[in-house]
């Protein structure tokens, strides 16, 4: 017994003796303490929190071999193995984690609309939520700068480049018929429903080597990965009605929505310059499912719409007016798949497949054109460490198409071609500190049309110049087919091509965001052509040339005051070509020198509304007046648009919705129209290109159904 | 036989260390934040988490650690950096456990915490989701506490704010106050908060 005594007692003093003090210090690069680090041994219950010194000491029965880890918020955190022996007096210094929200970004071009991400300029409510932009996305994105002020088309125009000259991705695959069809005195729209995407990326020039065949922007759309809940919508408007469903399943989810417009009682109440014969009149419908897999997201996503009008516009050439009738049907598929291959390597990629079918009747010529069009995509992208990144993929577009064109003189004319294209891309990122980071990347495409290989470099840089803000540079080549307005008369061309120059700066603190961004665009072999409009006899040739440079502000404080958010935006541009049938090199007439944009917000807690407006000034764009010598030699005036809007939630799942474009009735003048031949006194006479209707009304009640009793549709407006 | 006791001794002693070792740990963390310690507390739980990872409880109780005090938080950056760690801490409980009403409860306590910070700007965004979590909770768990507390709280909240009628979500506090009273944790660390807090809330009930 008393030998077993001993044994015991030894074996404590055993167990005793093991127990080692682990010490040391934790501090940042910088040799400043950090306070409140936890540092242990893993698996143990051994550790330590460190004081305001930075110091930790702590006890453990381990011996031997063991992990030691120091973790800390928004820190790397850091480990060591050695025997706890040796643990003594340890100085441990931690690097800051790159992935962190405060660390540089990657921005030079590129505006951000998403939750909680340092970047972000807009919203996902904004989209909505905009006086101006009657819940098009599209009209959101033309408050930003860097875009151009042309209303009666209302697509994108940005820095000096043609709206072809900007591409829509939605999930990373190309969409190839993003506007709805509209007369020709009324802004389009985006043809796909805002509430569908979280995310959009708006870049303005200087984008990554994953993307191409755009000279001047891309718009990146990213639909929602999971929703929130099962619900029904139904939206009763001015113009039309929508309704909505969404179901969840264990792993699944299916959100389907359709929405009918028809313009008809509108354009009783509210006459507008158009005489119309059949108002305007679209249904579409749309569908995403989404499936989760244990490592991946497959999401699919279809979308078509049909629309049909027929009206009889004002000509100054043509006395009884120009008739015009267009039928447009459009079918967009698009399936992607995001998925993990392993702890450092993930995987994605997709397909889409557009068809577009065009039926128009104009004056006595009928013009039937069909595009067909394929995209497909894969991208890998391999984690070496948290500071270098490489992303590399391949993809692949196919699009045909074909126009039939007959009128009293020509019957059946077909125009038919096939515009595919090879390309493959690689790009690094990587983070030299949390201050400073690159990205640089090459794609390398191939036009079968043209037989031709570019090579297009993209590389950026962001240095950080305090704990707000930073400053970004950006270059990169960018090359673009002809669009089909060219390429069905003539494919024995090249790619047009530009490069961009761009420097940015940004300051980001406590909801102000401050952007200044200066750019230079050299534009080259831009399509040229002898006749006055791109026609079949035309010659034509790649010997265009022009450049854009100018300035970009934007300015956004949802701080200052108490529940009111307002931006601010100014571009200045100065661009000049000499492409199509210009004579030389002159400013093209989808150009305003400057552009200012204004946005508020203000929440009325006690009526529980929202109210906004957006005021818009754009300096006028060029025209040619034939009565003095000269090629777009006269501006026309500037524009103004005041736009107001309010949303009233009347409970928590009903909202009436109202807005009113150009409240004060300014009246804008796009341009004018000369007449083909002077008249007796050798003038020739002209018709200003106002806008259908100078104003815009619109009242919608929007009503979510769901358990939750909660969630309401003021994010679909 | 006096060796068969003596290792049977330690055996036991390194058994009950063991077995100490994990409540020791708890004891001493909910100590800590108990003292107002919340960032040692929250190490305490990450560290007891990573010795245990077959354990949901340590992850939980670090995460609401984290949400608990980001609460009245001003700074944006601070706020979220702390919720984004305490969505990795849900994250982890969550790979542990699936589908438990107590980490969906915690869950939507987070988003609720965007929405504490600014309504403005989070309320239209987040809202759903608490309200889709309750309603998910409530299907797995109808007779636990919290969750009937928790999602009454937050229907208080919005009927204060569209001027509704609030006597429904009082009512289910009460129920709540019931379920408090026959509710059995399964061992002493399991989550059994929240009781104090329905109480003050029945008050302003009666208001």
């Amino acid at each position: 017994m008393k030998k077993g005594i001993i044994i015991f007692i030894v074996l404590m003093g055993f167990k005793l003796s093991a127990q080692q003090i682990i010490n040391g210090i934790v501090l940042n690069n910088k040799d400043i303490p950090l306070a409140g680090a936890n540092v242990f041994l893993e698996g143990t219950y051994d550790g330590s929190t460190t004081d305001e010194n930075g110091k930790f000491t702590f006890k453990t029965n381990e011996t031997g071999t063991q992990t030691l880890k120091v973790s800390y918020i928004s820190f790397e955190t850091f480990s060591v193995i050695g025997d706890v022996a040796y643990m003594k007096d340890l100085t441990v210094k931690l690097h800051e984690d790159v992935n962190t929200l405060d660390a540089v970004v990657l921005s030079a071009g590129t505006f951000q609309a998403g939750d909680n991400s340092k970047v972000n300029v807009l919203k996902p409510l904004d989209v909505v939520t905009t006086a101006s932009a009657l819940g098009d996305f599209i009209g959101a994105l033309q408050t930003l700068p860097g875009t151009a002020t042309v209303a009666e088309d209302g697509r994108l125009f940005v820095r000096g480049g043609e709206a072809e000259e900007t591409q829509i991705f939605i999930d990373g695959i190309r969409v190839f018929t993003p506007y709805t069809p509209t007369t020709n005195n009324s802004p389009t729209r985006g043809r796909y429903s805002p509430f569908l995407f979280d995310g959009i990326t708006f870049s303005t020039g200087g984008y990554s080597a994953e993307f191409g065949q755009a000279l001047s922007s891309v718009l990146l759309l990213n639909t929602i990965d999971e929703p929130d809940q099962e619900k029904t919508d139904i939206g009763i408007m001015s113009l039309g009605a929508t309704l909505g469903n969404t179901q969840k399943w264990k792993t699944c989810s299916l959100s389907v929505n359709a929405s009918y417009i028809n313009l008809a009682p509108y354009n009783a109440i509210f006459p507008s310059r158009n005489e119309w014969i059949k108002p305007y009149e679209t249904a579409s419908g749309e569908a995403v499912f989404r499936k989760k897999y244990n490592s991946g997201l497959l999401k699919l996503y279809a979308a078509f719409d049909a629309t049909n009008f027929e009206l009889t516009q004002e000509d100054i050439n043509e006395p009884e007016g120009v008739y015009f009738k267009l039928k447009n049907d459009n079918l967009y598929f698009n399936g992607s798949y995001q998925g993990v291959l392993s702890d450092t390597w993930s995987v994605s990629g997709g397909l889409s497949y557009t068809h577009g079918n065009n039926d128009l009747k104009v004056i006595d010529m009928l013009i039937n054109d069909t595009e067909n069009a394929i995209h497909a995509k894969v991208t890998f992208k391999k984690r070496f460490s948290n500071r270098f990144k490489l992303n590399f993929g391949t993809e692949y577009f196919v699009s045909n198409f074909n126009e039939d064109y007959s009128d009293v003189s020509t019957s059946d004319m077909v125009y038919d071609y096939n515009n595919n294209i090879e390309a493959t891309f690689a790009e690094s990122d990587i983070f030299l500190s949390k201050n400073l980071a690159f990205k640089s990347g090459l794609r390398l495409e191939h036009s079968e049309l043209f037989n031709q290989f570019t090579l297009s470099p993209r590389f950026s840089l962001a240095y950080k110049t305090s704990k707000s803000s930073q400053l970004s540079l950006a270059y990169g080549d960018f090359y673009q087919n002809p669009s089909s307005n060219i390429l069905k008369f003539n494919q024995n061309l090249k790619a047009q091509s530009t490069a961009h120059y761009i420097l940015n700066y940004q300051f980001n603190a406590e909801r102000k965001i401050f952007r200044a961004e200066v750019y230079f665009k050299d534009y080259n072999n831009l399509i040229k052509y002898d006749t006055d409009f791109a026609e079949f006899n035309s010659n034509y040739n790649n010997n265009g040339y022009g450049f854009a440079k100018g300035i970009d502000l934007f300015w956004r404080d949802s701080k200052t005051f108490k529940n009111t958010d307002y931006w601010v935006s100014y571009s200045f541009l100065d661009t000049k070509r000499d492409y199509r049938n210009y004579p030389s090199k002159k400013q093209p007439n989808f150009v305003n020198s400057h552009n200012l944009s204004l946005v508020g917000k203000y929440w009325i807690n006690d009526w529980r509304s929202q109210v906004g407006f957006s005021y818009a000034f754009a300096t006028g764009r060029t025209y040619t007046n034939p009565n003095t010598s000269g090629f777009l030699n006269e501006k026309a005036k500037v524009y103004n648009n005041l736009s107001v809007n309010w949303a009233y939630l009347i409970s928590p799942q009903k909202i009436l919705y109202a807005s009113v474009n150009n409240v004060l009735g300014f009246k804008n003048i796009n341009g004018y129209q000369y007449a083909n031949t002077a008249n007796g006194n050798g003038v020739f006479e002209r018709r200003a290109l106002q806008p259908a209707a100078d104003q815009f009304f619109f009242v919608g009640f929007f009503w979510t159904i769901s358990e939750d009793k909660k969630s309401n549709q003021l994010d679909n407006l | 036989m006096q060796k068969l006791v003596i290792i049977s001794v330690i055996f036991v002693t390194s058994l009950l260390n063991a077995q100490s070792n994990y409540e020791k740990g708890m004891q001493k963390a909910f100590e800590l934040w108990g003292s107002n310690n919340p960032i040692e507390a929250s190490n305490m739980f990450e560290r007891i988490a990573n010795a245990e990872p077959d354990n949901w409880l340590p992850p939980y109780y670090a995460a609401q650690v984290n949400i608990v005090n980001s609460f009245g938080l001003r700074d944006e950056d601070e706020l979220t950096a702390q919720l984004k760690k305490a969505q990795d801490l849900i994250n982890d409980a969550t790979a542990i456990s699936k589908n438990n009403p107590e980490i969906l409860v915690l869950q939507a306590l987070l988003y609720t915490a965007w929405v504490a910070y600014d309504g403005a700007t989070y309320g239209m965004t987040m809202s759903p989701k608490v309200g889709a979590i309750y309603a998910q909770a409530e299907q797995i768990a109808p007779e636990n506490p919290r969750v009937v507390y928790c999602k009454a709280e937050w229907g208080i909240g919005g009927a204060k704010y569209f001027g509704q009628d609030t006597k429904p979500f009082c009512n289910d506090l009460e129920r709540s106050l019931e379920l408090f009273a026959n509710f059995k944790p399964e061992t002493p660390f399991h989550p059994n908060w929240g009781e104090n807090r329905v109480k003050m809330l029945l008050e302003s009930c009666k208001e």
